[in-house]
């Protein structure tokens, strides 16, 4: 696990980067800051060393035991060999942290969220997400496995308040099958993990 | 995750408006979050130093602060005016263990705000973190009060992850204390700060 490995933040270092964040969007406003998101989610990424596995199992090996870079911050569990799931948000210490000392979460962090589901993937629901999908997009594309490269893609999020972002019917159906997990399924996994996503060879 | 993404916001920054921009906005953040704590009001220093020992002022939001009740504070008529705080553990630290592991070394952009910090506001800052740190401090103790009278915050001392040491000369003698005493805190606590009310008259005040 990731976190057997890394040791935990402290919750401050996450509050002060929301309040950066916010500071950011009060200058550059919501689409300006998504930008930055987008490029400090690829930048992370890109720092992080490239990575190559000789089979798809080795690669889910990796993922499940926290020895993958898209496997630093979350604990990953495959569902099926291309649907993954994790089970708490890294997000959620510093959220619960915000909440109590500061208070209520700014709504630009949800503005943000709203900006980039219209914009780029519509399964963030605050701007957290935005740099997690981001964060994962580049880092998969970051991993070979045989002789080709790995594309990630979203499927469902939940925050630690329960709310859920799906894309719509049209586009979820489609990502469901490649997953190769049914609706219900994907709503059973949803009461208790914080995000269900898919991998698979580009 | 955004601890470690932190960094790389960072160096976004640092190319959009410089390292001295990055120190501003670092201080306007400070300003911001202090401004959103709220006030507190404490009877006197004993009610005041349970409630950090319990994690209860705005000071808690940085971590486990431990009042150095033994290390006072005096006024020209030898009444305390305040006391020192300390921290084992500065709140960075942690993300730059972190971001060892998951990224493989720290980026330049830390480097290049801290000393940004050091030449041209107070030589007092081991990490990037500091910058904000340092202001976020003074903000809240303007908010708090203790016998009805708000609280001035001093940085006196910080220990980074690398052992290298800073004593800001400048603060240890506005609160007169002894600078080989804070020296010597230093071996067990990385963050040193005094808080003392403010206009208080301290013994040997220049």
């Amino acid at each position: 696990m990731a976190e057997s490995r890394i040791p935990d933040s402290n919750p401050f270092v996450e509050i002060a980067t929301h309040l950066f964040l916010e500071d950011i969007a009060a200058k550059v406003g919501v689409s300006g800051l998504n930008n930055y998101l987008l490029s400090l989610s690829r930048n992370l990424a890109n720092s992080m060393p490239k990575e190559e596995y000789g089979t798809w199992p080795e690669f889910l090996s990796a993922l499940t035991t926290g020895q993958s870079i898209l496997s630093t911050f979350e604990e990953v569990r495959p569902v099926t060999e291309h649907c993954m799931s994790t089970l708490r948000s890294p997000f959620e210490r510093g959220w619960r942290e915000y909440a109590k000392r500061v208070g209520a979460f700014a709504p630009v962090h949800r503005e943000v969220a709203q900006y980039y589901n219209h914009k780029v993937r519509p399964t963030a629901v605050t701007s957290v997400h935005v740099v997690l999908h981001t964060f994962r997009e580049a880092a998969a594309a970051r991993v070979r496995v045989g002789d080709r490269v790995v594309r990630y893609e979203p499927v469902a999020t939940t925050w630690v308040d329960g709310e859920v972002q799906l894309p719509e019917d049209a586009k979820l159906e489609p990502l469901l099958k490649r997953a190769g997990i049914s609706r219900t399924k994907l709503g059973m996994l949803l009461r208790n993990h914080s995000d269900v996503w898919l991998i698979e060879s580009a | 995750m955004i601890d470690i993404a932190l960094a790389s916001l960072i160096e976004d920054m640092i190319e959009k408006a410089g390292a001295d921009g990055v120190v501003e906005f670092w201080q306007r953040v400070g300003d911001n979050l202090a401004s959103r704590m709220g006030k507190e009001a404490y009877l006197g220093w004993t009610s005041f130093n349970v409630a950090v020992r319990e994690g209860r002022t705005a000071f808690s939001i940085e971590g486990e602060v431990t009042p150095l009740t033994d290390m006072a504070v005096t006024d020209v008529d030898g009444d305390v005016v305040g006391y020192l705080y300390a921290m084992r553990q500065c709140c960075y630290v942690p993300t730059i263990f972190r971001t060892r592991f998951a990224v493989g070394r720290m980026s330049p952009a830390d480097r290049a705000v801290t000393s940004e910090y050091n030449e041209n506001v107070h030589n007092i800052a081991v990490c990037n973190f500091c910058v904000f740190h340092e202001r976020f401090r003074e903000e809240i103790a303007k908010n708090v009060s203790v016998s009805g009278n708000s609280l001035a915050c001093y940085l006196l001392a910080t220990r980074g992850w690398s052992g290298e040491t800073k004593i800001s000369p400048k603060n240890v003698a506005q609160v007169n204390i002894n600078e080989d005493h804070v020296r010597a805190l230093l071996r067990n606590y990385e963050c040193v700060y005094a808080l003392v009310m403010r206009g208080a008259r301290i013994k040997g005040d220049r």
